[in-house]
């Protein structure tokens, strides 16, 4: 518990000084609060949670425990696929890469013309943001198994599934892990970025209807929504790791 | 035949060569030996004179280019599955408890029964792993983690095992520990070993014969038998006979591995 503390302190301290100092400078300079809100009217506004924002909250969270789950299981299976078969890996794989330099701002649009504005398209976006870190990172993973265990397992005679299932998947948890951590918090982002092309519930539907109020106080608990919900899935997942990999010998 | 007369490996005229750069680069040349029934079998030679790619080809992982591997009578070249097989790092598997890469080579030839559990629990008491049975393999000093990896494959279901170095990454006093610790495990089940190393005296305590490797390409310079009696005993290595082999079996090394430079050195200056 108090090394606990000894880790947390300081950047708590750090937080407290930064709310400060942005309140002191709002009331010093008379920011107007549609421009920048002090911390204080934002915890006011936050603590009302006016306008339906539980409702909001809850449809942002469904959708994105949703997609994130599609993506990350696309993702594996992805992997999977690619590293059974290495000449599709060989053909795919810079697909994958480029797939990955499109902007999902710039697809999101596209989707709703081709899907509407149901929830189909929402999924997929997630999903785009989703799968790809959980892939690359899987098929990492799967590709650096230990050569002397991988020896040893062709000598005593193991299949290729069970080089797979006994070596190889396990082998790469860790790294699996890393990439279904970034999913997780991507995957709010791209919640959001779908409500706001085309949602009537949802964050990211609150925060354009109240820009369009010039309600910038409300932006910013939304903001801090956002920020509440992502580390609720890292943290949600690292926890899940924790408790796979927890023979992994512990650093230092 | 009847089985007590049937090696347990029989390797005869055994050659592989590797293509590297449109060049043939010869490892294995005419290689021929025999492993029979319960007998402990040693292989010495330089470092890196191929004594590793013969173990391939007995496990079935490579081809080679003439010769047949026959065990208990069967030809099984390029047949996979059919030794136990210790490598020089101990390559447990991280995420399994001791207990479970103990029984990991029985479970790649199928379900472990209940029976099998009890047994492995049993020899890792009697080989000083009690109350580790639930234990990950990195909370383990490298000589546990040596006689757990050794435990896996006393207990697997092949008959012969190949033991590819097994002291060669532990210290000197942990080393020679070890080498008492297998020649009375040795003495009590008496299994077909076939043993690799490049230790002049842990060959000549443990085996019942000793094929000495030239340098590469590898062949058969040299077969002893050790002379012996078993059950043996450390003090065997104090005997005027065992210092005689010791210095001759020295010698022949010594030799090989001059050989080997002056190929290297040659080599450098083309």
């Amino acid at each position: 518990m108090r090394s606990w503390w000894k880790n947390v302190w300081p950047p708590l301290v750090a937080v407290i000084f930064f709310l400060l100092v942005w309140q002191l400078l709002t009331s010093l300079f008379h920011i107007e609060q549609w421009i920048l809100p002090a911390p204080s009217d934002i915890a006011r506004e936050a603590a009302a949670a006016s306008g339906g924002l539980w409702e909001h909250v809850w449809a942002t969270l469904k959708l994105t425990v949703f997609g994130f789950a599609i993506g990350t299981a696309i993702g594996l299976v992805i992997a999977l696929i690619l590293h059974l078969i290495p000449f599709l890996k060989q053909a795919l794989y810079p697909l994958l890469i480029l797939s990955q330099n499109i902007p999902t701002i710039a697809l999101a649009p596209l989707l709703m013309i081709w899907f509407g504005f149901g929830l189909l398209p929402k999924l997929i976006v997630i999903t785009l943001v989703c799968f790809f870190p959980v892939a690359v990172a899987a098929l990492g993973g799967l590709k650096q198994t230990d050569p002397v265990m991988m020896n040893y397992m062709r000598m005593i005679g193991a299949g290729k599934g069970q080089i797979f299932a006994k070596l190889e998947l396990p082998y790469a948890l860790p790294s699996i892990f890393s990439g279904i951590k970034i999913a997780a918090t991507y995957s709010v982002m791209g919640a959001i970025i779908a409500e706001w092309l085309g949602a009537d519930k949802g964050i990211g539907y609150y925060m354009m209807l109240q820009k369009s109020g010039y309600r910038t106080d409300r932006m910013f608990v939304a903001i801090m929504i956002i920020v509440v919900l992502s580390l609720l899935m890292f943290g949600l997942i690292a926890l899940l790791e924790k408790w796979f990999v927890r023979w992994k010998p512990k650093q230092g | 035949m009847n089985k007590e007369t049937t090696p347990a490996l029989e390797i005869d005229s055994v050659s592989k060569s590797f293509k590297e750069k449109r060049r043939t680069l010869p490892v294995l040349s005419d290689i021929s030996l025999t492993v029979g029934q319960g007998e402990f079998v040693s292989i010495i030679g330089p470092s890196g004179s191929g004594k590793s790619t013969l173990l391939h080809v007995i496990g079935g992982l490579t081809r080679p280019d003439a010769g047949t591997v026959r065990m208990n009578g069967a030809e099984v070249t390029g047949q996979q599955g059919h030794i136990s097989y210790m490598p020089q790092q101990p390559a447990l598997f991280p995420w399994r408890t001791i207990e479970d890469n103990v029984l990991l080579a029985q479970e790649v030839h199928g379900p472990v029964s209940r029976e099998a559990r009890e047994d492995a629990r049993r020899w890792l008491a009697k080989v000083g792993l009690a109350g580790f049975e639930k234990a990950h393999p990195h909370t383990l000093s490298g000589g546990m983690q040596q006689r757990a990896a050794f435990l896996r494959a006393l207990l697997s279901p092949q008959e012969l095992m190949c033991l590819d170095e097994p002291f060669s990454a532990l210290d000197a006093l942990t080393r020679s520990d070890m080498q008492r610790w297998l020649l009375d495990i040795w003495e009590e089940n008496r299994r077909s070993v076939l043993f690799i190393t490049h230790n002049i005296e842990e060959a000549l305590l443990l085996s019942s014969r000793i094929y000495v490797f030239s340098s590469r390409p590898a062949a058969v310079l040299h077969a002893i038998d050790v002379p012996f009696p078993r059950p043996r005993r450390e003090e065997v290595t104090e005997a005027p006979e065992f210092l005689q082999l010791k210095r001759q079996l020295s010698e022949w090394m010594r030799e090989e591995q001059r050989k080997m430079q002056a190929a290297q050195q040659g080599g450098s200056r083309l």
